[in-house]
């Protein structure tokens, strides 16, 4: 089984104002980081066990800030390189941030086998990245880019548009800026507010003005326009590369392939069997997990891949890194293939005709073909540029059309 | 049996939220009549919507037997009546079977709109009125206040008020023993034909009518062949009993008791609250006074969100009106919304009643139109056309005149709130009639209003403007003539007959420019340009746009974003089943209300 393997690291310097992901202030605690680097070793040693590592495309190391854990961050690239097999030009991805990114470090990380790094930028406007709650400024991020990419390494930056107090040119001027940078990877998010984070609390006191759908809109109008005249290609949504410098982590997520997630609230996707072995292992009958046990003896019949999820607390993943998820989800081959069909189409090159069929959307696709937010072409679906932008009109369709059940869920 | 002379017949009226079926279980836990294990709040309000709200819809009737002071035991016959204005009639009717009644007043609240209304109709009645001053236990309570304020503005004798409190049962007994005291027996003729008058009824699947009566003169048992005068049906008696609050069969119910009679009459509407029951040979020639027909007053489209269930929809109006004959309705088509039901409703707590149960009890989505009253139109051929819809409203060039129902309103307020309550009278076209202090702190103020402005959310503007302290009621008066015209609103260049209004001429710019705002507001952006217009006749007053939508992605989708995001996507296509498709606008359900809301 070919799969990718994601760790997720959940800590951060300071946890900025946009951002619902899991993660918590790195703990000054010494021995803190050698702990995670640890669990997370326990981790993959269970995984490849199973025999779910054996042909592993992708690994990517996210959070969270991974590079918040210094040194043991090598470690903990050691410990995957030593436990998984990976295949021919594996990618190797580490998330960071502008101010943990440490010369010495990236060194050691290419040493250890990391080959790509996403740094994430956001903006080259320090009265927006004030505003997003990040605690870096243009120019650090500049010398992150320099750092990564002198060590060698492939380079993606993130930016985001449609920050409230954002103007088209400070937009224009990012995009310029990362252009000039000369990474081989930009990822172009409108700002999404997340209920519960500070900027959505600051929006809805009015302290800041909502972010307007209209601009957001021409700004990834702009930065499509700006990368592709520099050679960066538009593959999906929210992603531009050079030819070659895609990221084959993320078009995994995008095309069906099997991962496995380790650390506290780290999602996995994995055909039945393997999961069912894992159900078999001592470490997951753990008697101090209510209802384990008898909710996860089997797995329903008809299951084509199930996705779960481990539990967001660190702490308990400190304990017992190797344990049963919190969540698990039933899909069905049906199911699987309508979610498949979701996904290929957030890619430029959409899906083919054959998928399509299987997802049981053939149908919808003409309908959404005659609202122009999708075309046909060379026996493959993809969306057009109004689809780009109303993309949850397509997916909507796509995966209403494919799910005819409710869906499976166990909450343990 | 009781001998009349232990018997006392009694109601208890007061404003919402007075504490009137608090006291009504007190009584019952007092008297024994419901065993503690099945005491639940509310007894007598049996529906879940009553309970919820708080409020009574059906009235009720039950026997208690009470051992009084005196050391005899009473029969009490207690009806709860509906305190709502939509149900003045039925009230009146509930208080014909009585001899007294507890006003019941909140010691903090004092009294208000509906007290004053249920007070005079307790007089016009003849009642003997036992002011009750309720929930003393509160912090708030102001006992002497509120003791004033019956005297100097209901003019009734307040010096003897019982002090209760529904909460600790405190007083209950006190205002048992006052209801034997100072209400008097019933009277009547034990040798005259029977005359039994219909208070309430409800139906039940297996025995069909299920009638509450108050005899009034002679006797009614099992087996008689009776008359029910109005309706001049004659049918057999199958079953008398008395409300404890179950029924209980009893042979024989004699003058001035109040009781059931089951006859198996099928047909609701042949058993009509305020007709007369009599002896099928040798009855009584002259009903009891007082019966008329119950008439809709406020009328509003019923549309299934889904098509597939209009017969669903149909099959739970009858369903209903089998225990509420004053829900009248007719099918309706629409071309924006297609098949559905006009129904007409007794005034807008009826209507929300109504709707609210045929969603909870049918499962049922539905989409309801903004309410709408009777127009008598006149037109230029010499014709009087009803108009219930404005969907059915003649040409303009072919009306010579049109008639709407005008309501007699009174408000009671503090004097500090006189202006705000003026303000907004005027802004809904209602003429002032006079004023005066009941009190040092309450004004009571009289206007005459149409009903389609009462309608349109004017209690909660009321209550906004007033900080709560107003209280409405109101009576009808009849029908004038105004300058109405219908005005169209249009989506996409389409008029959508669902949203029409009828609306007076001199306010028909300013309500046309604050719709089309709301509605640009309310109408989500769809994927190509909606242009919203309002427009009389093919005249357009204003007009607004909703833009089309540029973008609508979740641009970030990785691993362990996968469900969370595919769970949003579920969510949107489940609001846009609450949607309705008009054209090809999806307008959804708060569009169709947004009438009512333009004084916001």
């Amino acid at each position: 089984m070919t799969a990718s393997l994601y760790v997720h690291v959940p800590f951060c310097v300071v946890k900025c104002a946009y951002c619902d992901f899991h993660s918590t202030p790195i703990s000054q605690e010494p021995g803190v980081a050698d702990h995670f680097a640890w669990a997370v070793g326990e981790g993959v040693v269970h995984w490849a066990a199973l025999g779910a590592l054996d042909d592993v495309a992708s690994i990517y190391v996210g959070g969270g800030t991974p590079t918040t854990l210094g040194p043991a961050l090598v470690s903990l690239v050691e410990a995957l390189s030593r436990s998984v097999r990976l295949a021919p030009y594996a990618e190797v991805t580490v998330e960071t941030n502008p101010d943990t990114t440490d010369a010495a470090l990236v060194a050691h990380l290419v040493d250890a086998g990391v080959n790509r790094f996403s740094l994430g930028v956001q903006s080259f406007d320090d009265v927006v990245l004030r505003t997003l709650g990040r605690c870096h400024t243009a120019a650090s991020a500049q010398r992150a880019i320099e750092e990564l990419v002198s060590a060698g390494a492939k380079v993606a930056v993130d930016l985001i548009c449609g920050v409230p107090g954002q103007s088209l040119d400070s937009w224009r001027d990012s995009v310029e800026r990362a252009v000039a940078s000369g990474v081989g990877h930009v990822s172009v998010y409108p700002l999404s507010l997340e209920e519960g984070t500070p900027l959505a609390e600051s929006v809805a006191s009015g302290a800041l003005a909502a972010p307007n759908e209209d601009v957001a809109a021409e700004m990834m109008e702009l930065a499509s326009a700006r990368l592709a005249a520099a050679g960066l290609r538009r593959y999906e949504i929210a992603s531009y590369a050079r030819d070659g410098d895609e990221s084959k982590h993320n078009i995994g997520y995008w095309t069906g392939r099997p991962y496995v997630g380790i650390g506290p609230s780290a999602a996995s996707m994995l055909p039945a069997d393997v999961f069912e072995a894992a159900i078999a292992c001592e470490a997951w009958s753990d008697p101090g997990v209510t209802g384990v046990g008898r909710t996860l003896e089997s797995v329903p019949a008809g299951t084509g891949r199930i996705r779960f999820v481990r539990s967001a607390d660190t702490i308990a993943f400190l304990r017992k890194p190797v344990g049963p998820p919190e969540e698990v989800e039933y899909l069905t081959p049906a199911e699987a293939a309508a979610e498949d069909a979701m996904l290929g189409l957030r890619l430029a090159d959409g899906i083919p005709d054959a998928l399509a069929t299987s997802a049981g959307s053939a149908e919808v696709l003409a309908g959404l073909e005659s609202r122009r937010l999708v075309e046909h072409v060379d026996g493959r679906w993809r969306v057009t540029h109004s689809g780009w932008l109303l993309g949850n009109e397509v997916f909507e369709a796509v995966w209403n059309a494919g799910a005819r059940r409710g869906l499976v869920w166990h909450s343990l | 049996m009781s001998q009349a002379t232990h018997i006392r017949n009694f109601s208890i009226i007061a404003h919402i939220d007075h504490g009137k079926s608090t006291l009504a279980d007190r009584v019952l836990e007092l008297t024994h009549t419901v065993a503690d294990r099945d005491m639940v709040e509310q007894v007598l309000d049996s529906m879940d919507i009553e309970r919820e709200r708080g409020i009574t819809i059906k009235a009720q009737a039950v026997r208690v037997l009470y051992s009084a002071d005196d050391g005899q035991t009473y029969q009490l016959n207690l009806i709860d009546t509906p305190g709502h204005v939509d149900f003045t009639y039925e009230v009146s009717r509930s208080l014909q079977a009585c001899e007294g009644v507890l006003l019941v007043v909140d010691a903090a609240q004092g009294v208000e709109a509906q007290t004053v209304a249920n007070a005079m109709m307790a007089m016009n009645a003849g009642l003997e009125i036992i002011p009750v001053i309720n929930k003393i236990d509160l912090p708030a309570a102001e006992p002497e206040r509120v003791r004033q304020e019956i005297e100097e503005g209901l003019a009734i004798p307040a010096d003897n008020a019982v002090l209760t409190s529904g909460k600790t049962g405190e007083g209950v007994r006190e205002a048992l023993e006052a209801v034997i005291a100072r209400v008097s027996a019933p009277q009547g003729d034990p040798d005259a034909p029977l005359k039994a008058l219909i208070f309430d009824s409800y139906f039940d699947t297996y025995r069909g009518v299920v009638a509450l009566v108050r005899v009034i003169d002679g006797r009614v048992s099992k087996g008689m062949k009776v008359r029910i005068m109005a309706t001049n049906t004659v049918t057999d008696v199958e079953e008398v009993g008395v409300r404890r609050p179950a029924n209980l069969p009893v042979d024989t119910l004699d003058f001035g008791e109040v009781g059931y009679l089951i006859t198996g009459l099928k047909d609701p509407a042949l058993v009509k609250v305020g007709d007369t029951v009599t002896l099928a040979k040798h009855g009584a020639t002259e009903p009891l006074p007082g019966y008329r027909e119950v008439k809709p007053m406020v009328f509003t489209g019923l549309f299934p969100i889904d098509g597939d269930q209009y017969p669903d929809l149909r099959d739970a109006l009858d369903r209903l009106q089998l225990n509420d004959p004053a829900l009248i309705y007719e099918p309706e088509s629409s071309h924006a919304l297609g098949f559905g039901f006009r129904a007409g409703f007794l005034g807008l707590l009826h209507m929300e009643v109504v709707k609210e149960r045929l969603e909870r009890e049918f499962d049922l989505d539905l989409l309801a139109t903004a309410p709408s009253v009777e127009y008598h139109v006149f037109t230029t051929s010499g014709e009087e056309v009803i108009v219930h819809s404005p969907q059915d409203m003649p040409k303009a060039g072919a009306i010579e005149r049109v008639e709407e129902p005008y309501l007699r309103a009174t408000v009671l307020v503090p004097p500090d709130y006189v202006g705000a309550v003026m303000e907004l009278s005027e802004s809904r076209r209602a003429t002032f009639k006079d004023m005066q202090y009941l009190s040092a702190t309450t004004v009571e103020m009289h206007y005459d209003m149409p009903l389609s402005e009462l309608i349109m959310d004017f209690f909660d503007q009321l209550k906004s403007r007033t900080r709560g302290y107003a209280s409405l009621d109101y009576e009808y008066i009849g029908y004038r003539t105004s300058k109405l015209v219908k005005l169209d609103i249009l989506l996409a260049g389409k008029i959508v007959d669902a949203l029409s209004f009828i609306v007076h001429r001199d306010k028909a710019y300013q309500r046309g420019r604050v719709l089309t705002e709301k509605l640009r507001e309310i109408i989500p952006r769809q994927m190509f340009e909606v242009p919203i217009q309002a427009a009389i006749g093919g005249k357009v007053l204003a007009r607004e746009t909703v833009r089309a939508k540029r973008k609508d992605v979740l641009a970030k989708c990785y691993g362990g974003d996968i469900t969370r995001k595919r769970k949003l996507l579920e969510k949107q296509k489940k609001g846009k089943k609450r949607m309705k498709n008009v054209g090809n606008v999806e307008v959804p359900q708060d569009a169709f209300m947004a009438i009512l809301k333009v004084d916001e």
